[in-house]
């Protein structure tokens, strides 16, 4: 049947991911904390609207669209996505603001945040898992890391949800000497890892290369579960045993070896790709793994000092996993808007191709605005710069508007001629109702 | 019968349906395994270029539709088959067989 593999709320998780980004982004260049204040109340719930409402909400959106592609096999329960939707942005909608009641105002909507966003992931790992361990994801080069991803996804939340209780006096409470092993846990391995997982078999996709995987692969993930092993084993001992003091460190070194592992490999599927000429959103994925590089070389040195950690979660969370996602947001949003539109008159007339959608141009200037910005960014966090930082915040928004501007220009289909567009257009970012639902 | 007058016209309306992504047509992108006509009947067996392609429905619909518009074919039927599996290595190969 049609489309049989196409999940239908995709846009709806960008749509509402790309809103947490411009929000987050236009609270920071007023309100963004000083280098080394950031866990205050602000800077915690600016990082958890970018980490939560923005990456998090991007990741789920586009795995619920690519892993019954890539694993070839249905999401089961395709109707909790727009409950989990829901869930998880309104749950981080009460987390930020419990975050801001930490500085004045009561701490009860960081206590009531956990409900709601721990029943959102919860329906998201329902279907995630259900597609991943039927298809044996532990057998699979891009599904072991996902999997992964996934148990450190359930470690951030728990630790995350008894910090909040902590804060708040509540019964459940996790010491805050958790908090590195609860940030490593949600950017590299949540994050991270789920990024790596899915954008091995992609990035082949996108660049017509071999599907890669072998050794190189294997090793990879283990380091990977050396990685969450060690973050895990730190968030257990926290506030119980005094954690070892090679213990971060460790982790930090495991962090720097699994992303040069992991660029090492795209640097090989970029190497035998077939596609002469990348599309824009792969050639802007050269300075988002450049980020990567820059945070791994930056993780071992901030397990010892605060300045480099900061610049480290930054350059990671801005530079390498934001500037990807954005980069791979207008290509999947064309690829979805081309399918909509015109893939039921294949084999009948002439049709466009799916780059004739993107304005190359203006995405890569976007695009390249967003990584000075994060440049910026990463440099005055190093300075300890706080006017360079809300600078750096504000070209990152100006830079987010832009491509939030190229994203609705692709759905409006504005960048064909007249003839080539059809008389009614898809919805903007709801589902068509006319859509099979599987 | 690899050697029936048909069997060029209909590869030939193959090749004119593109593959959005690459800009590659699908017998050019190797995605034709085989064509077989028997008199007025087509039957090609095709592939795409991942197993859960989330176009496969539609490009086999197309396929079986720019086939049938070849004059002599009455009868199209286009189905899919993965294995073994598409690789880059199929590009500028033609039909598999």
């Amino acid at each position: 049947m049609p489309g049989k593999h196409l999940a239908r709320w995709t846009l709806s998780w960008f749509a509402s991911a790309l809103s947490f980004l411009l929000a987050a982004l236009a609270l920071a260049v007023p309100f963004a904390p000083a280098p080394g204040a950031w866990l205050e109340g602000r800077g915690l719930a600016l990082v958890h609207l970018l980490a939560l409402g923005w990456l998090s909400q991007m990741m789920i959106g586009a795995s619920l669209q690519f892993l019954p592609v890539l694993l070839a096999r249905p999401l089961p329960w395709p109707w909790l996505s727009p409950l989990s939707l829901a869930l998880t942005g309104v749950g981080t909608i009460l987390l930020a603001l419990g975050f801001i009641g930490l500085e004045g105002g009561g701490t009860g909507l960081l206590a009531l945040a956990p409900l709601p966003l721990g029943a959102g992931l919860g329906l998201f790992l329902l279907m995630a898992g259900g597609t991943l361990l039927p298809a044996g994801g532990w057998r699979d080069d891009a599904g072991r890391p996902v999997l992964l991803a996934l148990a450190a996804l359930i470690l951030t939340f728990a630790s995350g949800g008894g910090m909040a209780l902590a804060g708040t006096g509540g019964p459940v409470a996790i010491s805050p000497e958790a908090l590195p092993f609860h940030v490593g846990l949600g950017v590299a391995g949540w994050l991270g890892l789920a990024t790596a997982g899915v954008s091995y078999r992609l990035f082949a996709m996108f660049l017509i290369a071999p599907d890669g995987g072998g050794r190189l692969r294997r090793i990879t993930a283990g380091a990977a579960l050396c990685l969450t092993g060690l973050l895990t084993l730190g968030l257990g001992l926290a506030g119980h045993w005094p954690a070892p003091g090679w213990l971060l460190p460790a982790a930090m070194i495991c962090a720097s070896v699994t992303a040069g592992l992991y660029i090492a490999d795209i640097a090989q599927v970029w190497r035998s790709r077939r596609r002469a000429r990348p599309e824009v959103n792969m050639r802007m994925t050269r300075p988002a793994l450049a980020f990567l590089a820059l945070a791994a070389l930056l993780a071992p040195v901030a397990a010892i000092d605060g300045r480099f950690a900061e610049a480290a979660v930054f350059a990671a969370l801005v530079g390498w996993l934001s500037g990807l996602t954005l980069a791979q947001m207008v290509k999947i949003t064309s690829f979805l808007t081309w399918i909509q539109v015109f893939s039921p008159r294949i084999g009948k007339q002439k049709l466009p191709q799916v780059h004739e959608l993107v304005d190359d141009a203006a995405c890569r200037r976007w695009l390249g605005l967003w990584f000075a910005g994060a440049a910026l960014g990463t440099a005055a966090l190093l300075a300890e710069h706080a006017q360079g930082l809300r600078l750096a915040f504000a070209v990152l928004l100006v830079a987010a508007l832009g491509i939030a501007r190229e994203v609705r220009a692709i759905r409006r289909l504005a960048h064909l001629s007249f003839a080539a567009r059809p008389p009614v257009l898809p919805p903007l970012f709801l589902p068509q109702l006319r859509m099979d639902p599987t | 019968m690899t050697g029936d007058p048909l069997r060029q016209p209909v590869i030939d309306a193959l090749s004119g349906i593109i593959d959005p992504e690459t800009g590659h047509d699908l017998v050019a992108m190797g995605l034709i395994r085989s064509v077989e006509i028997e008199g007025a009947r087509a039957r090609v067996t095709m592939t795409t270029t991942i197993r859960g392609c989330p176009m496969a429905e539609m490009l086999r619909l197309g396929a079986e539709a720019a086939v049938a518009s070849v004059p002599g074919i009455t009868d199209a039927e286009v189905t899919l088959e993965w294995e073994p599996p598409w690789t880059p290595d199929r590009i500028g190969g033609g039909v598999w067989a």
